[in-house]
């Protein structure tokens, strides 16, 4: 076979064959078949469908979106909840040392705290413990 | 008859059986031709067409004619095409090769078969593409659909099919030659 061989370059032909009439006879055939085949009617509400389609699909839309707007509101509210029913004191004020940034209003929460006298039990902590700390980071020795 | 006139004609009980005959008589030459490409055997061939249109008659009155009748018509022909030689493979637990194999031999043995030696060729080269390859290829070669239609019948995308078919042009080509 030649290297230069195009497909482009050969005619089509169908070189298939089918016997003699047989398009004649085929519809014949076939009709005879589909006498006994019985078919499948459309059900009641296939004519209306299709415009009904195009008219639901922008209301399911809006319905979904409005389902997933006020399913989103209530989860917010339950959420706010939780949170401050479900945490102990001990957490909230272990989470503020920790982590909380102070502002001045903390400070000047803090000021009205300082007047009064701290007892060991409003420090939640042994003397012993509180000086071996103060001892440990040099506080004393750190002019304000 | 228009499409839409057999349609609204088979949709009529009084109607149907002369709606479905027009039917059958104006697109069972493409489906016919479309089939026997894929089978190569007049009798497979005959009898999925017949197949198909007894399909068409059970579910054409739930046609949604947002698709054209003819391209539900070459989906419903291609997945029967698909389906049986699928099945032939899986009831002799034949590879790929050996069905191609089986199909060339009748190529070269059927009486129904009439082409010169590069034709023959063709056809022997066409077996030795994968079965979706040679669906593309014969449906834009021969039936010289579009390939929006062609997607519309395949569920491919167009430039899915137009890789195929380069691709599918470029190996019958190379098979010719090597031969």
């Amino acid at each position: 076979m030649k290297d230069d061989f195009k497909l482009s370059d050969l005619p089509k032909r169908n070189i298939y064959e089918v016997p003699e009439k047989y398009f004649d006879r085929l519809p014949a055939q076939i009709m005879e078949r589909t006498a006994g085949a019985g078919y499948s009617p459309a059900p009641w509400y296939a004519a209306a469908w299709k415009p009904l389609r195009l008219a639901l699909a922008p209301l399911m839309l809006v319905l979904v979106l409005g389902v997933l707007y006020f399913a989103n509101l209530n989860n917010k509210a339950d959420q706010q909840n939780v949170n401050l029913a479900g945490i102990q004191d001990e957490d909230i004020l272990n989470y503020l040392s920790t982590y909380a940034v102070l502002e001045s209003s903390d400070f000047a929460e803090l000021q009205t705290v300082s007047d009064r006298e701290m007892t060991s039990e409003f420090l939640n902590v042994s003397s012993k413990a509180a000086e071996e700390e103060l001892e440990y980071y040099q506080l004393d020795t750190i002019d304000y | 008859m228009e499409d839409k006139e057999i349609l609204e004609k088979f949709a009529n009980p009084d109607s149907r059986n002369v709606a479905f005959n027009q039917l059958v008589r104006k697109y069972q030459q493409k489906i016919y031709w479309h089939i026997r490409k894929m089978v190569i055997d007049h009798d497979d061939a005959d009898d999925l067409t017949q197949e198909v249109f007894i399909k068409v008659w059970k579910n054409l009155e739930n046609f949604r004619q947002d698709a054209q009748l003819y391209t539900w018509l070459y989906r419903i022909a291609t997945n029967e095409c698909l389906t049986f030689l699928s099945s032939k493979r899986k009831k002799f637990f034949l590879p790929i090769n050996d069905v191609a194999a089986e199909l060339t031999e009748k190529i070269d043995s059927s009486p129904n078969i009439d082409g010169d030696e590069i034709q023959l060729k063709l056809q022997k080269a066409l077996l030795k593409l994968p079965d979706k390859q040679r669906l593309v290829f014969n449906m834009k070669y021969y039936d010289e659909l579009k390939y929006e239609e062609m997607s519309e019948i395949l569920g491919t995308s167009v430039g899915a099919l137009k890789a195929s078919y380069h691709h599918a042009v470029k190996k019958i080509e190379e098979f010719i030659k090597r031969d």
